[in-house]
């Protein structure tokens, strides 16, 4: 059988080089492999996918995996991102790996025919790495939860951190936190079976009967779309030291730097990245950083 | 004589101030120049009300063309050749915010090597590019299509930029009698241009965003091709008013000596003429010769060459163009209008020629016709032509010898 991995991480987080790693631990383990990431308008903490086929037979499929067998969620804020979606099509007697350690039990809701695997892996990376990026993490749990041989993902791991021009000593401690995410964890059988696709074509007639043009009339409209859950780290704005000089709101590239009733600096947590510039400008140090719940 | 003299290029820019454009972004370019360099006199002295602008090249110009047209502007832009062909990036996106601008195409062949006369391969490289297009035969068909472009992509049910071509030299210099419109059924025909959504500095829109998925990208260019093809019936109605205004008739296509014809020569553009005549030199042969001329080219008017090339023995397509590793462009587009039809003719006969404007005799004319006839005595499979004379070949021979210091 095919098997079809979608991750879901965040611009930073390593998603396309988990899938890179796990692509070519299979390929070292003798699968015929496939792995490719979509890119879209990249930054640090945007939603990203990547996708990783293995199979002991020739692969036909190409393209996005709508149907896959394994789900591997590198940040559990996007469970709730209506955009990344990220259990959708998850086979029946797929795997959900997530990185969480707010979830226990089954992560995928209204889901109870997919099994759900949880995983500190952010934890992990900070006390392996010392920062939060989770490629050899997710793709060793993958690995293993798939069956694939150990040496070839530790190798896989040191080919590709290398190719992206990794240190030997941060290339060695990957390996030691893919070893020790691959010794947590034990094969799970993967016997999945497609969800049915409730779909019909429109004829042309139909798309074009409102005559489409396209032209954006409303302003500020970007603000609807939240993009607070792309933060990894939280600024926060101590008031006893905050003399309201604005520079925040003057570096902030978001606009999410708000004048409050009360005539003080206040933070728009739903569209603030995380990007952490306010703090650096700071003259005060008034803004400080925490690391966002779970992951 | 009704009229008076004028180069398809004067009759262009007659035409661009009988519609009282508002806007003239403009780079010049032989044998275009003349277009704006009348329309810029006419600024300067007064007699038309539209701001002129020289651009630092044909890009520029194309995207000042389409953002003003946004803005609410009725534009008019003129190029040719290379410089279509520089502004072609622009082409798309101006087609894709469906600014309902016209630019005047003076057709001329395309480096390298470098040549000045007439083929359409720079008209037909911005054949997918969302622009309709109308080609002209004579220059009172540029100055009339010019108006006739602005009504049909103005109109909201098309809102699409337009291109009227006219063939470099055979018509952008020609002198011929035109008879321009009276400005005051001109104003009656084409009133002023009304936007939907204009650009405005009090109220902000933006045009040409970034959708990024493929579902958002396809809604809105199956909307561009819909719009495309309604513009036909657009035009048609267009058409109609035009000729009870004017009392000239335009359609999509135009036959020529159709009634009984069995061999039937499609072209398009200024070389027509040549093709008319050997329609009649056919017909004092006993050959039933006829001819149908292109004069819409996007939207395609496949049900028009369907409906008037159905039961004839042979059809000629007579390319003034060249896709290197297929042939004629148009060729491929008409057998394919033809391929569904019942009594479909039982052969096309692909003709290539006329490339930089080379001269065609009425020896080459008549063989593609002749050709036409032997295939259907003979019952064979058409192969292309490619006309070219040995009169030709042998200073084409002896200018090569001289180039490679052989003589």
């Amino acid at each position: 059988m095919t098997v079809r991995v979608r991750f879901h991480g965040r611009g930073g987080q390593g998603a396309k080089t988990a899938s890179r790693i796990l692509g070519n631990a299979a390929f070292n383990d003798g699968y015929f492999t496939q792995d490719f990431p979509i890119y879209g308008a990249e930054r640090r903490g945007a939603p990203v996918t990547a996708f990783t086929r293995f199979s002991r037979e020739e692969i036909t499929e190409r393209g996005f995996i709508f149907s896959p067998d394994i789900s591997a969620v590198m940040d559990d804020s996007l469970i709730a991102d209506t955009l990344a979606n990220p259990f959708s099509g998850l086979r029946r007697g797929g795997v959900a790996v997530v990185n969480t350690t707010k979830a226990k039990g089954s992560v995928v809701p209204g889901r109870d025919d997919v099994k759900s695997v949880c995983l500190d892996l952010t934890g992990q990376a900070l006390k392996t790495l010392g920062k939060p990026v989770l490629s050899a993490g997710i793709a060793a749990a993958v690995a293993r939860i798939s069956g694939i041989n150990k040496e070839a993902l530790l190798t896989a791991v040191v080919d590709e951190l290398k190719d992206i021009g990794l240190s030997a000593e941060m290339v060695q401690k990957n390996v030691g936190f893919a070893a020790a995410i691959y010794g947590e964890l034990s094969p799970l059988e993967l016997k999945t079976e497609e969800l049915d696709a409730r779909e019909e074509l429109v004829p042309l007639a139909v798309v074009v009967s409102e005559g489409g043009i396209e032209a954006v009339t409303q302003a500020g409209n970007s603000a609807i779309r939240h993009t607070g859950n792309w933060r990894t780290f939280r600024p926060n704005i101590d008031y006893e030291k905050c003399t309201d000089c604005m520079m925040c709101y003057a570096y902030c590239p978001e606009s999410a730097m708000a004048v409050g009733p009360d005539g003080r600096v206040k933070i728009d947590y739903d569209n603030c990245k995380g990007c952490m510039i306010c703090m650096v400008e700071c003259p005060l140090k008034a803004i400080s950083q925490t690391l966002e719940g779970g992951a | 004589m009704k009229g008076r003299l004028l180069t398809g290029n004067a009759a262009a820019a007659a035409a661009a101030r009988l519609a009282r454009v508002d806007y003239v972004p403009a780079y010049p370019i032989t044998p275009q120049t003349e277009i704006i360099e009348t329309i810029a006199d006419w600024v300067r002295e007064g007699t038309m009300d539209s701001k002129f602008v020289q651009l630092e090249s044909e890009h520029s110009m194309m995207t000042a063309a389409g953002a003003a047209s946004l803005a609410g502007a009725r534009v008019f832009t003129a190029t040719s050749s290379q410089g279509l062909l520089y502004a072609l990036e622009m082409l798309y996106n101006v087609s894709g915010w469906r600014a309902p601008m016209l630019l005047v195409n003076v057709s001329r062949g395309l480096a390298a090597p470098i040549v000045l006369e007439p083929d359409h391969n720079d008209v037909l490289a911005a054949r997918d590019s969302g622009f309709l297009q109308l080609h002209s035969e004579t220059c009172q068909e540029v100055a009339d299509l010019v108006l006739l472009a602005y009504r049909v992509a103005e109109d909201k049910r098309v809102s699409l930029p337009a291109i009227v071509n006219l063939d470099g030299f055979y018509l952008s210099f020609t002198r011929e009698p035109v008879v321009l419109p009276d400005q005051g059924k001109v104003d009656q025909f084409l009133p002023p241009y009304e936007p939907v959504s204009p650009l405005s500095a009090s109220r902000p829109v933006a045009r040409g965003s970034a959708v990024m998925e493929g579902f958002v990208y396809s809604y809105f260019r199956y909307n561009l091709h819909a719009a495309a093809l309604r513009a036909k019936n657009v035009f048609n109605e267009a058409a109609g008013e035009y000729e009870q205004l004017f009392g000239r008739e335009y359609g999509p296509v135009e036959g020529y000596m159709l009634d009984d014809a069995e061999y039937v020569l499609v072209m398009s553009n200024s070389f027509t003429a040549l093709g008319r005549q050997a329609v009649k030199r056919m017909r004092e042969r006993g050959v039933h010769a006829g001819l149908l001329k292109l004069r819409m080219v996007r939207p395609f008017p496949t049900e028009e060459v369907a409906a008037l090339l159905r039961g004839r023995k042979v059809v000629g397509v007579f390319d003034q163009n060249l896709s290197p590793g297929l042939g004629g462009i148009f060729y491929s587009e008409v057998a394919g209008a033809l391929y569904h039809v019942k009594n479909r003719p039982k052969a096309i006969l692909p003709a290539v020629g006329a490339l930089g404007g080379k001269q065609i005799t009425a020896k080459e004319m008549d063989s593609v016709f002749e050709e036409m006839v032997r295939i259907d005595r003979d019952g064979v499979t058409p192969s292309p032509m490619f006309l070219m004379r040995d009169d030709e070949l042998a200073r084409v021979r002896k200018a090569v010898a001289i180039a490679e210091g052989r003589s």
